[in-house]
C-alpha cells in the first residue's frame, strides 16, 4: 500500500506539472464538446484527434485521449437532459428522466446531479484502479501466449454474452471485424493477404479509419438535417443547486451505479452503453415508487450517469494491467500508446511509471475538472446546442477526413473510412452493433500470433490450453457462458439481457 | 414467404464469406497444429457463415425488408459522393482548396443553404483548420497543385 501510495505521489508530480494539466483541460473540454454534440461519439473524437497528439510525448497524449473518452461521459448528459437527445450512445437513459425534470423546471438540478454523480463514479472508478490494476499487472506477468489466447476467447464470448441485440448477431460482426482484422502481411510467413497489390493494405487495416467511418460517418449519412430538429430547454442557474431531497433520493443510486459501472467496465464490450441500462433498470427494480420514472425521478438521472462514468474509468483496468481493449476506445488508445513506443500491459507499471501513474493522477484532477466545466459553464455549452445541424455535420466530414488523412498520411486510409462509413449506414438500417466489429478487428492479430505462438511452443498440440491453469480457468469460463447463452437462445428464454434489448429498443424510438 | 431484414442481412454475409474463399486460393491452409496463413482468414469467414446461417434461420421475427426506411437515402448518397470526390482530389489541389470545396458543396448541393452564406462558411472554417492543424499543431497538410 505504501509503494501504491508512492507511486501516486509521483503521478501526481507529473499531473500538476502545468503542460500535462493543460493538455488534461483540453482533454476535458473537448470531451464534453464531443459528448454533447449528438453525432459525434467518443469514439470518433479521439480518432479524429489521435493525430494531434503525435507532437506530444506519451504522457501527455494518453492523458488529452483519456480526458476526451471520460469528458464525453459528462458532456452526453447535458445534451440529454436539454435537448432529449442523447449526445451519446451511454446517455440514452438520461434522456428520460433528465428531460422529464428540465420540463418541471428542474433542468439546473438534472445537470447538477448528472455532474455530481458522474464526478464521484469517476473517482471512485479511479480510486478502484489505483488500488487494483498494479497488483493485476503484476498477476498478469504470468501470462504467455496460451493465457492470452485463452482470455481473448474470454473475451469475445463475454462481449457476445452481455450483448443487448443477439449472441448470434454480435458474434457476426465480432467475426466479420475478426476477417477484416486479417488483412495485411501474414507475420509469421510473409504472406500477403487481401491486399489486391495496394501496398497500404500490407499493414493492414488501421482501426481509425475503419473507427471513424463506422462510428463518425456512418451516424451522419444515416441522420439528415431534417430529422434533428431541437428543442433546447433553457436550464435557470439561480436553480443549479438540487434541493436536500433530491440529495437524498441521488446518493443511493450514484453509489449503486459507481460499483455497478465499474464491475462492466472492465467487462470486453461496450461497457459504458450497457452500464447505464442496466443501472437504470436497478434502480427501477429498488425504487418505492417505479411509477415516477420516464417522469422525472432523480434516481434515474443519478444512477445511469454514474455508472457510465464508472465503467468508462474501469475498463482502463484491463487496458493498463493487461494491454487488452475492452471495447474500440480502449483498443484506440492501445494504438495512441503503442504509436508514441509505449507498450500497455504487465510492464507499463514498472517500465513507464511516470506515463502509467501520471495518467491515473490525471483523472483524479480532470474528474475535478469537469465538474468545474460542466456547472458553471453550461450556459456556454448551451449555445453550442443552438449551431444548426446542418453546419454541423460539414465540419465533423471536414475534420474526419483530416484526422483519418493525418495518421499516415494516406488517402487509401480515407478511402477505407468512406467504405466504411457505408458500411456502418448498412449495419445501421440492418438493427447491427458495429462496436463488436472494431473489437474484433483490433483483437483478430494479437489472437492469431498468441495461438500460433502457443502452438509453437507446443509442438502443435492443442492440449497445452488445458496443461496451464490460468488457460484452463479461462477457457472453463467462456465454455460456462457460453452454453447459458445457447440454452437461452434455444429455449427462448427472456433473460435480463432480453428484457434490456427491449427497453434499449423501446427508448430509442 | 415475406423477405425479412436479417434473411437479406445474413444472405450478404454468406457471400462475403464466399467471396473470402473464392480470394484465398493462394494462401496456404497449413495444418490445425501448424496453421498457415490462409487458416484464421478462413476459419473466421466460416464462423460468420454460420452465423449468418443462423441469422436466417431465426430471421422470421426480424422486421420485413420492404418495411426499412430508405428515405434518407439521397442524403447518404450525395454525401458520400461529395467527399469521395474531396478524397480523389485531395492531394492534387491541396487542403485548402478540397476542404473549402468539400464543406461548400455539401452545404449547396445537400443542404440548399444560401450560396454566399456557404462559402462565407466554409472559406473560415477550411482557414481555421488550417491555422489549427497546420500552424498550431504544425501538422503536415497536404499542398497541392497550387501550394496552398
Amino acid at each position: 500500500m505504501d509503494a501504491t501510495f508512492e507511486s501516486l505521489l509521483l503521478g501526481f508530480s507529473v499531473a500538476f506539472r502545468p503542460d500535462v494539466l493543460w493538455y488534461a483541460f483540453l482533454g476535458c473540454l473537448v470531451g464534453t464538446l464531443v459528448g454533447m454534440l449528438p453525432g459525434i461519439g467518443p469514439l470518433a473524437g479521439i480518432s479524429i484527434l489521435l493525430p494531434i497528439t503525435f507532437g506530444l510525448d506519451a504522457t501527455k497524449a494518453i492523458v488529452m485521449l483519456a480526458g476526451i473518452y471520460y469528458g464525453s461521459q459528462y458532456g452526453g448528459s447535458t445534451t440529454s437532459i436539454l435537448l432529449r437527445i442523447p449526445g451519446e450512445a451511454a446517455s440514452v437513459m438520461t434522456c428520460i428522466d433528465g428531460n422529464a425534470m428540465a420540463r418541471k423546471g428542474r433542468a439546473g438540478a438534472a445537470l447538477c446531479i448528472a455532474a455530481v454523480g458522474s464526478f464521484c463514479a469517476g473517482t471512485f472508478g479511479v480510486i478502484v484502479l489505483t488500488l487494483i490494476a498494479p497488483p493485476l499487472a503484476v498477476f498478469a506477468l504470468r501470462f504467455g501466449p496460451p493465457e492470452y489466447t485463452a482470455l481473448l476467447v474470454l473475451g469475445l464470448i463475454f462481449l457476445a454474452y452481455m450483448s443487448t441485440t443477439s449472441l448470434t448477431r454480435t458474434l457476426l460482426m465480432a467475426t466479420f471485424g475478426l476477417l477484416l482484422g486479417t488483412v495485411g502481411i501474414d507475420v509469421m510467413t510473409g504472406h500477403f493477404r487481401y491486399s489486391f497489390n495496394i501496398a497500404e493494405l500490407g499493414d493492414g487495416l488501421g482501426i481509425v479509419p475503419v473507427a471513424v467511418g463506422l462510428f463518425g460517418l456512418g451516424e451522419i449519412l444515416a441522420t439528415p438535417s431534417r430529422q434533428v430538429v431541437g428543442d433546447v430547454v433553457r436550464p435557470r442557474l439561480r436553480e443549479l443547486w438540487p434541493n436536500r431531497e433530491e440529495w437524498r433520493q441521488s446518493v443511493a443510486p450514484i453509489a449503486r451505479g459507481s460499483v455497478l459501472g465499474f464491475l462492466i467496465g472492465i467487462i470486453p464490450g461496450s461497457a459504458h452503453i450497457i452500464s447505464s441500462f442496466l443501472s437504470y433498470a436497478v434502480e427501477r427494480r429498488v425504487a418505492k415508487h417505479p411509477e415516477e420514472f420516464g417522469k422525472g425521478a432523480v434516481a434515474g438521472v443519478a444512477g445511469p450517469e454514474s455508472a457510465n462514468n464508472a465503467a468508462s474509468t474501469g475498463a482502463f483496468v484491463p487496458m493498463l494491467a493487461l494491454g487488452l481493449p475492452t471495447g474500440p476506445v480502449t483498443a484506440v488508445l492501445i494504438a495512441a500508446l503503442l504509436i508514441h513506443g509505449i507498450p500497455p500491459g504487465p510492464t507499463l507499471v514498472n517500465d513507464h511509471p511516470t506515463v502509467f501513474w501520471g495518467f491515473v493522477a490525471s483523472m483524479y484532477v480532470g474528474n475535478l475538472m469537469l465538474l468545474a466545466l460542466n456547472l458553471p459553464l453550461v450556459g456556454v455549452f448551451v449555445n453550442l446546442l443552438r449551431i444548426p445541424y446542418a453546419y454541423l455535420y460539414p465540419l465533423i466530414i471536414m475534420f474526419c477526413v483530416i484526422g483519418v488523412y493525418e495518421v499516415n498520411h494516406s488517402v487509401v486510409d480515407v478511402w477505407i473510412m468512406l467504405i466504411m462509413g457505408v458500411v456502418g449506414y448498412g449495419l445501421k438500417k440492418f438493427g447491427f452493433d458495429p462496436a463488436p466489429l472494431v473489437l474484433g478487428l483490433v483483437i483478430a492479430p494479437i489472437f492469431e500470433m498468441s495461438l500460433r505462438q502457443s502452438l509453437i511452443m507446443s509442438n502443435g498440440n492443442y492440449l497445452i490450453f488445458l496443461q496451464r491453469p490460468i488457460a484452463l480457468v479461462l477457457l472453463a469460463v467462456s465454455l460456462g457462458l457460453l452454453l447459458m447463452a445457447i440454452v437461452s437462445f434455444l429455449l427462448r428464454r427472456r433473460d435480463w439481457r432480453a428484457k434490456l434489448a427491449e427497453a434499449e429498443a423501446a427508448e430509442s424510438k | 414467404m415475406i423477405l425479412r431484414t436479417d434473411h437479406v442481412a445474413g444472405a450478404i454475409f454468406v457471400a462475403l464469406g464466399i467471396a473470402v474463399f473464392a480470394l484465398s486460393g493462394d494462401l496456404p491452409f497449413g495444418t490445425l497444429s501448424a496453421p498457415g496463413a490462409g487458416m484464421m482468414p478462413k476459419l473466421t469467414a466460416s464462423l460468420m457463415m454460420v452465423c449468418a446461417a443462423v441469422l436466417i434461420m431465426f430471421g422470421t421475427d426480424s422486421p420485413p425488408f420492404a418495411g426499412l426506411d430508405w428515405s434518407d437515402r439521397w442524403h447518404a448518397v450525395l454525401v458520400v459522393a461529395i467527399t469521395a470526390v474531396a478524397t480523389a482530389s485531395y492531394q492534387r489541389l491541396g487542403f485548402l482548396i478540397t476542404m473549402t470545396l468539400l464543406v461548400f458543396a455539401l452545404l449547396v448541393v445537400v443542404e440548399r443553404a444560401n450560396p454566399l452564406r456557404a462559402g462565407a462558411y466554409s472559406i473560415a472554417l477550411a482557414l481555421s483548420a488550417y491555422w489549427l492543424f497546420g500552424k498550431a499543431l504544425k501538422a503536415p497538410l497536404e499542398r497541392g497543385l497550387f501550394w496552398l
